[in-house]
């Protein structure tokens, strides 16, 4: 089915005209040998990235032993994943994941409209503060649900039961529903992101055709908007539903209390709570998941292919803002509503926290500020910001860098392997985090020798490109997916070169999906604690590493003085994000 | 009068004799005994002085986030001018690094800082350590101490009660590990998880060898909560979620100070786990590794452990100390738990908690 009669890669030749100019130019630009070279080049990068830490794993799988001790080849990790507790196990964690992921997915989809299609008040802001809890360690945000929903002492019950007078706690978020209100809380604003822009980019000439066939608002929305965005929508469903499989702080922290078992937990166990740390039945299991989980991958490719679905083409449009009249103190008042139960309950708790001595206790004799002036002079938190941003700086940019030519390749070209790079930049997703990090140990420590990776700051930043590179492929590829190839042949045509139609065509159309991909990149740096603590050597700590050790040694008020940190620069790059780059990109 | 003049001169003469040769006995067997000694001094000289030159030792630590890490670390620093590397990674993490580093040849790390049930693990399954040296400090350790692993033991962490006094009376506080059966805690209780490793576990471990079976199927009926975050558990229980917490680290109570809660050390004891140093294997910095070995066993670091509540593994540095660190330091050891028997025990955990 094609949804609109854009051109689509169907109409385009395989093979371009051969340009001119220099080798990397070529490589990109169309020439057959060139091609190959950047498409091997790619894969090797991939592949180095990627497959290779999970070939260790597979060993690892395989193998009676670890990497480096001796052993025998047998499948009994296999055999030991096969019982029916697991498969309940499996049960509850998928049942879990769809009841995080659909909800989430409703409410994400309904506020970037709210906010990019709509006429609502304050909607700039708006789409700043809300997305503030994903930027925050989760842990902090377990903590401070747990202060506010514990059946026991809880705020909201305590002011239910005066409300009420009634004995029975409102809520317990120690329980199914406390499990999956948590995961709720980072993959609404995240799923958020990633669709937000994909409204922006919408060309209402379609929906203004519909509308004038006849098709009521609620049947445009669904055929057309929806539709329009169906790369988007199954890519960022599948991010989430796949993240939400491999969760393990809300579950082991809202979970363990009331029973509930999840695949994470189990992997956990496997490694860290026998009397030798069974890695063969942990990556098996891994592995196993990471099957169930391409099927996915590979319905999600049928889902789109041979569809167009570009918005954003030759004609010049500016996306239709709704004017909702009144209602629109309604959606104000559902995006007031978010933002005070998913950011001000739980940062308010933390923010107050951090001025006393300790969380929940507040009377005056307990004032302080201590926390901030331990964190302030803590040499080793300030080393560890130094190597954390300038992780995040360079590993967010080569990240997004990458994910760009991987996305431009896959969803832009015809060329042999696109498709089988697409797959490569998926696997780490789909890998639990403390497998992957295990896998990312085994494989930079075991490079031969005169190979130093391992045990330099290059081991951490090789770890997060890889892991980065999913999302950055998924944001960047869904942009792809909505401009149309007439601008490129468009400005080739007008004698643009190669590198100057991707600038000003593919870099500064796409650059909101870019400047959000780069964020969660970043973020997702600064909170990466599974390979984090696995690879990085004295004096490269990272933040992840000291938030690590000030939370084990029971100072969770000196944590929420960094995740409000944290939150602040989050507010600060975004700012700049949406005001400063937003004019100067525009300008190109 | 002279032959009792001579006489007296030939007793004096005689007694002299004997004198001098108990004297000079006396002495050739104090200058035999003291030469292997002076010797033993010399070569630790030497130790002392190689261990400068290298100028550095990289210490793994399995105890993550502690201060007496860097208190000890500097203590060091200051007596020898000797810098200490500190990596830290929970037990698992940090395990399975040194393996993966030796196994690739690449051996980074000179001193492991972790539990005597880790010891048995890296010793055996791994073999990534060395036998222990014999350093000065060493011989001076409590018997119940040497162990036959090769771990410098340094230091214990005791495991007790946690209550909120808001919620319990003093005349109600559980005094010993058999009062958590009293049915008035029924569903009060907050503990951690006795089926995976931790402190849930040793305490299961320690009560299921000196109680018995019975004892833990009674508390399995007091319908305990379970968790696996012992410092957010700590303050779960500080703001009345529930009445009792265990089995909590003693030496928190510092940390604490100020919150409605009180340690109690059961009258059985206290569960505990043996930390210590252990020598990698081709370690870059060998005597410096062996000096900081026997540091951590001297008085200057004992005392540090001593002062924050941990147990000493030498007699003399609890003196002097405020009497609530010092009554958990010296606190009788009631059991740990013996990594030799963790799948069976993890097993009859997960039978008795299910």
């Amino acid at each position: 089915m094609t949804i609109i009669h854009n051109r689509s890669l169907d109409d385009i030749a395989e093979t371009g005209p051969t340009l001119g100019g220099n080798a990397v130019t070529r490589a990109f630009s169309g020439g057959s040998i060139g091609r190959l070279i950047g498409m091997l080049a790619l894969i090797a990068i991939l592949g180095f990235l990627t497959i290779y830490p999970l070939a260790m794993l597979l060993y690892g799988s395989l193998h009676s032993t670890p990497p480096g001790l001796a052993g025998e080849f047998n499948l009994n990790g296999y055999r030991a994943i096969m019982t029916t507790q697991n498969f309940l196990v499996l049960i509850n964690t998928v049942g879990i994941s769809l009841a995080k992921t659909v909800p989430s997915l409703t409410i994400a989809v309904f506020l970037a409209w709210i906010i990019a299609r709509t006429d609502t008040p304050f909607r700039g802001t708006l789409e700043v503060l809300i997305t503030l809890p994903f930027f925050i360690p989760p842990i902090l945000t377990a903590m401070a649900w747990g202060m506010l929903g514990n059946p026991q002492v809880g705020v909201i019950n305590l002011v239910w039961r005066s409300i009420s007078g009634s004995p029975d706690p409102l809520v317990n978020v120690y329980s199914y529903g406390g499990v999956v209100w948590h995961m709720c809380q980072y993959s609404i604003p995240f799923l958020f992101l990633f669709t937000v822009d994909a409204f922006r980019a919408m060309d209402p000439s379609l929906e203004e055709s519909s509308r004038m066939c006849g098709a009521s608002r609620w049947t445009t929305f669904r055929k057309i908007t929806l539709l329009l965005m169906l790369p988007v929508l199954t890519s960022s469903f599948m991010l989430s539903f796949i993240r939400g499989i491999e969760s393990f702080e809300s579950p082991l922290f809202f979970g363990l209390p009331a029973g509930i078992k999840v695949i994470t937990t189990d992997i956990y166990e496997s490694i860290n709570h026998r009397a030798t740390p069974d890695y063969q039945y942990a990556t098996s299991l891994s592995f196993a998941i990471m099957g169930l989980m391409f099927l996915l991958v590979i319905w999600q490719w049928a889902l789109l292919r041979g569809k167009s679905f570009q918005t954003v083409t030759g004609k010049g449009f500016r996306p239709n803002v709704m004017e909702l009249g009144p209602w629109r103190w309604v959606t104000f008042g559902f995006c007031v509503l978010f933002f005070i139960i998913t950011v001000v309950l739980p940062v308010g708790q933390l923010l107050l926290g951090s001025f006393f001595r300790f969380f929940g206790f507040y009377t005056y004799e307990m004032l302080t500020l201590e926390h901030y002036r331990a964190v302030f002079s803590n040499s080793e938190f300030w080393r560890a910001v130094r190597n954390t941003m300038m992780l995040g700086l360079l590993g967010a940019t080569a990240t997004m860098a990458l994910g760009a030519v991987v996305a431009y390749v896959s969803v832009r070209t015809r060329w042999r392997g696109r498709s089988l790079i697409d797959g490569m930049a998926w696997l780490p997703w789909m890998m639990p985090g403390m497998v992957l990090g295990v896998g990312f140990l085994w494989a930079f420590a075991m490079l031969p020798g005169p190979i130093p990776i391992y045990g330099t700051v290059w081991a951490l930043l090789l770890a997060y490109l890889a892991l980065g590179t999913p999302v950055a492929v998924r944001v960047m590829t869904g942009a792809y997916h909505q401009l149309s190839y007439d601008l490129e042949e468009c400005s080739r045509v007008h004698g643009a070169s190669w590198f100057q139609t991707m600038w000003r065509i593919m870099v500064a159309l796409a650059w909101p999906a870019f400047a959000v991909g780069w964020v969660l990149t970043f973020f997702g740096i600064m909170r990466e604690l599974s390979a984090s603590i696995l690879l990085y050597s004295v004096g490269s700590e990272t933040l992840a590493v000291v938030l690590l050790k000030l939370w084990a040694n029971g100072n969770a008020e000196q944590v929420s003085v960094i995740g409000l940190m944290m939150m602040l620069l989050v507010i600060l790059f975004r700012w700049v994000q949406l005001r400063f780059i937003k004019a100067r990109i525009s300008k190109l | 009068m002279t032959s009792n003049r001579s006489m007296t001169a030939a007793a004096i003469r005689q007694w002299s004799r004997r004198c001098f040769l108990t004297a000079a006995g006396g002495i050739a067997v104090a200058a035999a005994a003291w030469q292997p000694v002076q010797a033993q001094d010399a070569e630790w000289d030497k130790v002392i002085g190689a261990a400068k030159k290298e100028g550095t030792v990289v210490l793994y630590t399995a105890l993550v986030g502690q201060p007496s890490t860097k208190k000890i670390a500097e203590a060091f620093t200051e007596e020898y001018g000797i810098a200490v590397e500190v990596l830290e990674a929970r037990a698992s993490e940090i395990r399975e690094r040194v393996r993966v580093e030796q196994a690739a040849g690449r051996f980074a790390a000179d001193v492991m800082f972790t539990s005597e049930g880790q010891t048995r693990l890296y010793d055996a399954e791994d073999k990534s350590i060395d036998p222990l040296p014999v350093t000065p400090n060493s011989r001076k350790i409590k018997p119940q101490f040497k162990l036959q692993v090769p771990m410098a033991s340094v230091m214990t962490i005791p495991y007790g009660i946690m209550v909120n006094t808001g919620l319990v009376k003093p005349a109600d506080e559980p005094k010993s590990w058999k009062d958590l059966v009293d049915p008035k805690w029924q569903g009060k209780i907050l503990a951690d998880d006795p089926r995976a490793i931790g402190a849930g576990y040793l305490w299961f471990f320690s009560t299921y060898d000196r109680i018995g079976e019975d004892y833990l199927k009674k508390v399995a009926g007091q319908k305990l909560v379970f968790t696996r975050d012992q410092r957010e558990s700590q303050r779960r229980t500080a703001r009345g979620e529930y009445s009792i917490y265990m089995p909590v680290i003693l030496t928190d109570m510092s940390d604490l100070k100020g919150l409605p809660v009180k340690f109690i050390i059961p009258e059985e004891g206290v569960g505990y786990v043996l930390y210590g140093n252990v020598l990698l294997k081709k370690a870059p910095h060998p005597n410096a590794a062996k000096l900081y070995l026997d540091f951590l066993q001297g008085p200057t670091a004992q005392k540090i452990y001593a002062s924050l509540g941990y147990g000493p593994v030498i007699d003399g540095v609890t003196e002097g100390l405020p009497a609530d660190i010092k009554a958990i330091s010296e606190a009788k050891l009631y059991g740990t738990s013996d990594s030799r028997r963790q799948n069976e025990m993890l097993a009859k955990a997960k039978e008795i908690f299910k």
